[in-house]
């Protein structure tokens, strides 16, 4: 595999979070990886964002208009982040407005009764766009690991829905974008 | 010396040098926290627990302390780390230099962890630099297993040498993630003993001269055995480089990326101090050569003919700001004569960075704007500089100075005939600990007149909640308010700034204690745990926060008071995001029309 992903949003909302469960899953699925994150002050609110390469590389940061991906997880932030995204990348977001590779991830995240749970929402829903290059169990592992006892079942739970409802529009719609993204060799 | 078997895992840089350090055999860590470095002492302190290992630990009360504490078990022959942030060298400085020339004798390593940009410094300065002012050699690691590496050969190189050895990784280092090759955690067990030798211990400064004429031996001999490692060497490059830490992985990235395999040389460099003659030779060779270093030119300072040479020196690299790939890219480009290949625009700046919601702080800064608007609000260093946003810190030097400013202040308005104005230093728990008590002792003894506010949130929370002298941790606890007396001030009073009308009342009284009797420095300690770090259950308050139709759309809490939960809705009214809100009701308090209330 060989994708260079940036997950941007605001500090406070578990984005370092989702990073790890998605280098470590990604790890334990055999894809050499290197990413980072921010740290320090701008976690009180601010801006953040982490970007992951998964192939032959050295560095973990990617140069503007190179992303493949676009995760997104405070919609407030897409149109700032943009010039990460390379001709032809596709962008998740976490918004309750309906669109390509929109998914209301905060609104799943609250009916599901965890309300902390939307980036894992999201998350599962990005997964799903790389099977089968990768299956979901993996990062359900990390998730496991990761999560204190009394979030556990949400988080789980989180992952999982994001990661059917992505199999759902597939099902339904066209299912043609997505396999850009995991051009595996 | 007793091995135990481990396999490889994910790990952030941090991590990768905290097992650097247990494989690497240290008997002793201490740290001061400090974005970048805070979590590799906090990895210590898990693989201790984890692994049940016999390693001293410490959260030290600063850097200087820290470095000083790892620095003796190191003369008593056995092996210790010190690690923080780069702006904690400076307060670690003192000992850093006098150590270099007394030399150690088990391994001793320090790391020292850049923030180039900076995301989360008062400077982008290069640790590096004060390794080559030190003489000592340094380690430029450029991604979390060589940074884990090069812990563990620093350990070796300080051995051989005697010489304290510094590893310096960026935030790019630190807070990257990758997959690290974990070894056997080396539990040694060299008995401490001191070996008294006064004129090495205790020189005087008849003695130092020679401690000097040994250290610069030493530099000597390690730099004759350092090789750049020839990464790719196509015949007939056009450009060489010579690149080390994370510009180095840059380097790699970019070129494979533009197909200029056949066309540059590359070269890392593992110790940028003291450099090898090689590079110098290397430079003859290429047509040109270009150095990328982060954030100084240490490398390019040290070559002797620098004709050929491009990097920062003659600004083929910007002076300040970090490196990027797309500088690196655009640097080929010009450098190949390819034209300037198409400029990539930038994200704008994003959102700020704000206090948290609920946060005791936005509390008391708004408490101190009400209650003296006319003031002068020095502040020092940690989440509470955001205060900023709040327009109740006017200036922020360094760990401690927001004391010693607020003394400057009085003196230099009395001095100046002028009339005093209210001033109000504000300063964390952990910095007052850090480097405010000395401040203090003098600004009593030297009859300053000011209100000090201790903003007491029982953590240093900035950098991920680690313990402080007075909480959270097992060691015998200091109470703020017995050192605050012991330095010799008479006005003490402790507040919860939850309630914000008590502490207007008493910042009003605290400053006619300051500046109209002149009396002295009033001290107030407002106290309340920070919500994330410290947060309790009888915090959740009843009832719910809402905005209600007495609202004039005037903005003054979404904007001056800036709680994140409270956000400019549709209407452009205040919308209360229910996931954000810590249900605290200052903004019952804050607003004017008490439009908002709690039900
Ligand atoms: S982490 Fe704690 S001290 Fe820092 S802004 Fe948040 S609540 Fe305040
Ligand atoms: S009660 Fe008001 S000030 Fe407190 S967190 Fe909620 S919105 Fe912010």
């Amino acid at each position: 595999m060989d994708l260079k992903i940036v997950i941007a949003g605001l500090g406070g909302e578990g984005i370092i979070f989702m990073t790890r469960v998605l280098v470590e899953g990604l790890y334990r699925c055999g894809q050499p990886v290197i990413s980072t994150e921010t740290h320090g002050m701008a976690m009180r609110g601010g801006s953040v964002i982490s970007q992951i390469k998964v192939g032959d590389y050295r560095s973990p940061l990617i140069r503007y208009r190179e992303a493949d991906l676009l995760v997104v997880t405070a919609v407030e932030e897409a149109q700032r982040t943009l010039p990460y995204l390379k001709e032809g990348g596709i962008i998740f977001k976490n918004t309750p407005q309906r669109g390509a590779h929109c998914i209301d991830a905060s609104g799943i995240a609250l009916r599901i009764g965890n309300p902390r749970g939307g980036n894992l929402v999201l998350l599962g829903y990005v997964l799903a766009h790389l099977a089968p290059a990768i299956s979901l169990e993996p990062f359900l592992e990390v998730t496991e690991e990761l999560t204190p006892e009394r979030f556990l079942t949400g988080n789980l739970k989180a992952l999982q829905e994001g990661w059917q409802k992505a199999s759902q529009a597939n099902k339904g719609e066209d299912k043609g974008e997505g396999d850009q993204a995991a051009r595996d060799n | 010396m007793k091995q135990r078997g481990l396999s490889g895992k994910v790990l952030m840089g941090n991590e990768a040098m905290a097992w650097g350090i247990v494989e690497g055999g240290a008997t002793v860590a201490a740290s001061y926290p400090g974005t970048p470095a805070s979590e590799i002492m906090e990895t210590v302190f898990r693989i201790k627990r984890e692994h049940n290992l016999n390693i001293y630990t410490e959260w030290s009360v600063n850097e200087k302390v820290a470095f000083e504490v790892a620095l003796t078990n190191s003369y008593l022959g056995r092996r210790a780390a010190v690690m923080m942030k780069q702006m904690g060298l400076n307060v670690a400085l003192d000992s850093l230099m006098s150590s270099a020339y007394t030399g150690v004798k088990g391994g001793f390593v320090l790391i020292a962890a850049d923030d180039p940009g900076p995301y989360s410094s008062q400077t982008e300065q290069d640790s590096r630099y004060l390794a080559t002012f030190a003489k000592i050699p340094v380690f430029d690691p450029s991604c979390p297993q060589e940074a884990k590496e090069m812990v563990k050969r620093a350990f070796e190189l300080s051995e051989e040498y005697e010489i304290p050895v510094m590893v310096r990784p960026t935030s790019w280092v630190c807070h990257s993630r990758q997959g690290v090759g974990l070894n056997k955690i080396g539990e040694r067990d060299e008995i401490p003993s001191f070996k008294k030798d006064p004129q090495r211990w205790a020189a005087t400064p008849r003695f130092r001269y020679r401690l000097h004429r040994e250290l610069n031996k030493k530099i000597r001999e390690i730099s004759s055995r350092n090789h750049p490692d020839p990464v790719s060497n196509p015949g007939g490059a056009e450009l060489a480089v010579v690149a080390s830490g994370v510009p180095y992985a840059y380097a790699y990235d970019v070129i494979k990326a533009t197909g200029l395999e056949e066309r540059v040389a590359l070269y890392k460099v593992d110790l940028p101090y003291p450099l090898g003659p090689e590079v110098d030779e290397l430079i003859q060779i290429y047509p040109q050569t270009l150095i990328l270093e982060e954030t100084y030119p240490v490398i390019e300072l040290q070559i002797g003919c620098r004709e050929n040479a491009r990097g920062r020196i003659d600004l083929t690299i910007p002076s300040e700001g970090e490196l990027t790939p797309d500088i690196v890219a655009h640097v080929f480009d010009t450098l190949l004569g390819e034209g300037v290949s198409e400029t990539r625009t930038p994200p704008e700046e994003g959102r700020k960075p704000s206090l948290c919601p609920g946060c005791p702080h936005r509390a008391a800064f708004w408490a101190l704007r009400k209650a003296l608007p006319q003031g002068i609000y020095p502040s020092d260093i940690g989440c509470y500089t955001l205060g900023l946003n709040l327009r109740a810190v006017d200036t922020c030097l360094c760990m401690g100075a927001s004391v010693n400013q607020a003394a400057g202040l009085y003196h230099s308005f009395k001095q100046g005939g002028r009339s005093i104005p209210p001033i109000v230093a504000t300063i964390g728990d952990s910095t007052f600990f850090h480097a405010g008590i000395p401040g203090l002792i003098n600004a009593v003894h030297q009859g300053a007149c000011f209100v000090l506010l201790i903003l007491d949130n029982g953590t240093v929370a900035m950098t991920g909640g680690q313990p402080t002298p007075a909480e959270n941790s097992p060691g015998k606890r200091i109470e703020i308010e017995e050192v605050v007396k012991g330095c010799g001030v008479d006005f003490i009073r402790t507040v919860d700034p939850y309630d914000i009308p008590l502490l207007i009342q008493l910042l009003k009284e605290a400053n006619r204690y300051a500046r109209d009797e002149e009396k002295g420095v009033a001290v107030i300690i407002a106290r309340h745990p920070c919500l994330i770090y410290g947060a309790r259950d009888e915090d959740r308050r009843e009832g719910e926060i809402v905005v209600g139709e007495e609202c004039d759309l005037c903005g003054l809490c979404t904007e001056r008071f800036e709680c994140p939960a409270l956000r400019t809705g549709p209407q452009e009214g205040p919308m209360i995001i229910k996931t954000l809100c810590t249900n605290c009701g200052f903004c019952v308090f804050v607003c004017p029309q008490e439009a908002i209330k709690r039900t």
